[in-house]
């Protein structure tokens, strides 16, 4: 009963999609592809693959991430929350514990730079899952497990007028595979 | 079809496996084939582990009942051998983040076969190592004291204590390193979950991929983000050895107050990380046949870490003494001829012998590619490396400034519950890891192919 449930909820129908997706091997075809289809004004396409390719970033004119901004930030704001949490810490309590200074600014290092370290290290992952779109819970593409093993898949949404055309520049760029879904 | 072996990951020295083609396609099938249900040997070991375990809890259970009256130490010897583990085991957990972050900043290529099992043992070294301050404050049902939170009396911790900093140190490190571990894993539960027949395990590669695709938006981010936690995790891996260290050096005790301190323990860590690292990979690699993606090449490489870091972890001692000898302390000059030649000689001899001695025979190419010897030696690098934070702490406690404290340690059966203990919590983890989840990287190994191109280039 609860076995069914799980396979029902990770396998749910498939939903709809408009667009053409082609399948590659040889990694200079689907550069090759990319370059041509986003050529033709299809930039909105995307690549599947088990490994990223530095020709096809090239080809999809792919700018850095943008995760870096985000860790910055995280950084910027742990490292201050964490010195402001030693000033508030012993401001609120000022007791000289074996002579030393009340605002001693070595162990405010310590705990300013772990706290940097550790928000730092959360928002960059906070970051890239949303600029990734993590985590996927619903389809944007048809899928095809191929994608972790060998093959890339390109896929590019468009209406049933635009299919054939794009059909015929996939399999024109020696695409192993084209599939319409109109 | 193109295919290739992994000795193309090794770009020096020669690879005396016997070839085996791997494609893409094979790297997914061999990897994934580890993950299994497993055989007899494993539930033999694991239940072995579950036994050991359980007489260590019993032992837990003894020092919370009847408190540390059952240990073995007295007053002025009071870290004994629960800080002991708790640095040995930071220490074996630094390792991790070193081959996964350091390596990848540098661009060293040989790290891809092997960081997966160096992440996998550092969350569960410092899952271990977590274990020993958390027992040892006594009643650990006030842990939660050490963390610094908002209270109706204002009372804080005291920030200007090296052991808060071990707190905020240890705790970020677990926190990054886990996040590093399991970052890494969401490609290759994607190809886990393509594969997984049985719905709870399909369950659980579902959620530990975030619904991964491979979609280039995803790869962009992912390795945009990965970058940063590797740049991240490297002044953390040196930070948080250097901030235990401080833990001893802030003290004006004889034998701990020295800046050499930080240096040595990080060197002290990657030593016994990286001697841990080889002796789980030459097991796993023999267990399920991976001589082909772990390769001799690679075994060599760690072998050659051991050796610098055994180099800069033996100079550290011989510094300890000539500063000893050289310097003015009368009481530091005690306790360094006391911990070679007095109640406790023979732990420091064990220590030096493992550490400094034995490594030296990694000199030779035919001991660095004898996979027998390597695992003998990385079996006596964490002896001795546990004996030297054993060394540190009982020797200069048990001999502090006034005779009249004087008093010699002896380790109860407890103790030795806790230690035994202390390796099956970790083995636990590791049997679990290998079994449900990827132990090698498929994505960053698969990336070391050459790719599929019609065009010659």
């Amino acid at each position: 009963m609860i076995l069914k449930m799980i396979d029902g909820l990770l396998n749910p129908p498939a939903p709809k999609f408009h667009g053409v997706m082609g399948i590659w091997y040889y990694v200079d075809d689907a550069t090759d592809a990319v370059t041509a289809l986003r050529g033709a004004g299809h930039k909105n396409l995307n690549v599947f693959s088990p490994v990223p390719h530095h020709e096809i970033e090239h080809a999809m004119e792919q700018g850095p991430s943008l995760v870096r901004w985000v860790t910055a930030v995280g950084g910027f704001l742990g490292v201050t929350g964490g010195f402001a949490l030693c000033f508030y810490s012993i401001a609120s309590w000022p007791l000289v514990i074996g002579g030393k200074e009340l605002f001693s600014v070595p162990p405010m290092t310590v705990l300013g730079y772990e706290s940097m370290i550790l928000i730092a290290g959360l928002s960059n992952l906070l970051g890239m899952l949303a600029l990734g779109r993590l985590p996927q819970l619903k389809q944007v593409a048809p899928y095809d497990p191929r994608f972790q093993e060998d093959r890339i898949g390109i896929w590019v949404p468009c209406s049933a007028a635009e299919a054939a055309k794009i059909e015929q520049l996939m399999k024109g760029h020696a695409a192993e595979e084209v599939q319409v879904h109109a | 079809m193109s295919s290739t072996t992994l000795k193309n990951i090794a770009v020096d020295g020669v690879n005396d496996v016997p070839d085996r083609p791997v494609t893409q396609k094979s790297l997914n099938d061999d990897v994934l084939s580890m993950v299994a249900w497993p055989g007899k040997v494993w539930w033999a070991l694991f239940l072995f582990d579950l036994v050991v375990l359980a007489v260590a809890l019993a032992a837990v259970r003894n020092l919370i009942v009847h408190g540390w009256g059952v240990s073995g130490f007295m007053r002025p010897v009071m870290w004994a051998v629960d800080i002991t583990n708790f640095v040995f085991w930071v220490g074996i957990a630094h390792c991790g983040t070193l081959v996964s972050a350091v390596l990848f900043l540098f661009r060293s290529h040989f790290r891809r076969a092997v960081y997966r099992i160096a992440e996998a043992m550092t969350v569960f070294g410092v899952l271990t190592a977590a274990m020993f301050p958390a027992i040892h404050t006594g009643r650990p049902w006030f842990d939660y004291w050490l963390f610094p939170y908002p209270n109706q009396r204002q009372l804080w911790t005291n920030i200007r204590s090296p052991l808060e900093w071990d707190v905020f140190a240890v705790n970020t490190y677990l926190t990054v390193s886990s996040i590093f571990f399991l970052v890494g894993l969401i490609p290759d539960c994607a190809a886990a979950r393509d594969r997984a027949k049985h719905p709870i395990l399909k369950l659980i590669y579902t959620i530990f991929s975030f619904g991964w695709t491979g979609a280039n938006y995803q790869w962009k981010h992912f390795y945009g983000a990965y970058l940063f936690f590797a740049a991240l995790a490297t002044p953390l891996v040196f930070s948080v050895h250097s901030v235990v260290s401080w833990d001893f050096a802030m003290a004006q005790t004889p034998g701990w107050h020295s800046t050499l301190f930080a240096p040595y323990f990080v060197a002290g860590a990657i030593f016994s990380g990286v001697g841990m690292v080889i002796f789980l990979l030459v097991i796993i690699r023999k267990g399920f046949g991976l001589q082909h993606l772990v390769t001799i090449d690679h075994m060599e490489k760690l072998a050659k870490l051991v050796l610098l870091t055994s180099c800069m972890v033996g100079y550290s001692y011989l510094t300890e003494f000539f500063m000893a000898w050289y310097g003015p302390s009368a009481a530091e000059r005690d306790v360094f001829w006391f911990r070679a030649t007095g109640h406790y000689w023979w732990a420091f001899w064990i220590m030096f012998s493992c550490n400094v001695i034995f490594p030296m025979s990694l000199w030779f190419k035919s001991v660095r590619r004898n996979m027998t010897a390597l695992l003998v030696l990385s079996i006596f690098v964490n002896i001795g490396m546990w004996f030297e934070r054993f060394v540190i702490i009982v020797t200069s406690l048990t001999r502090t400034f006034n005779p009249a404290n004087w008093f010699y340690y002896r380790i109860s059966i407890t103790e030795l519950a806790l230690i035994v203990g202390s390796f099956a919590w970790f083995f636990m983890f590791f049997l679990v890891f290998v079994r449900v989840l990827p132990a090698f990287s498929i994505a960053e190994i698969k990336e070391t192919l050459p790719m599929p191109k019609r065009r010659a280039h």
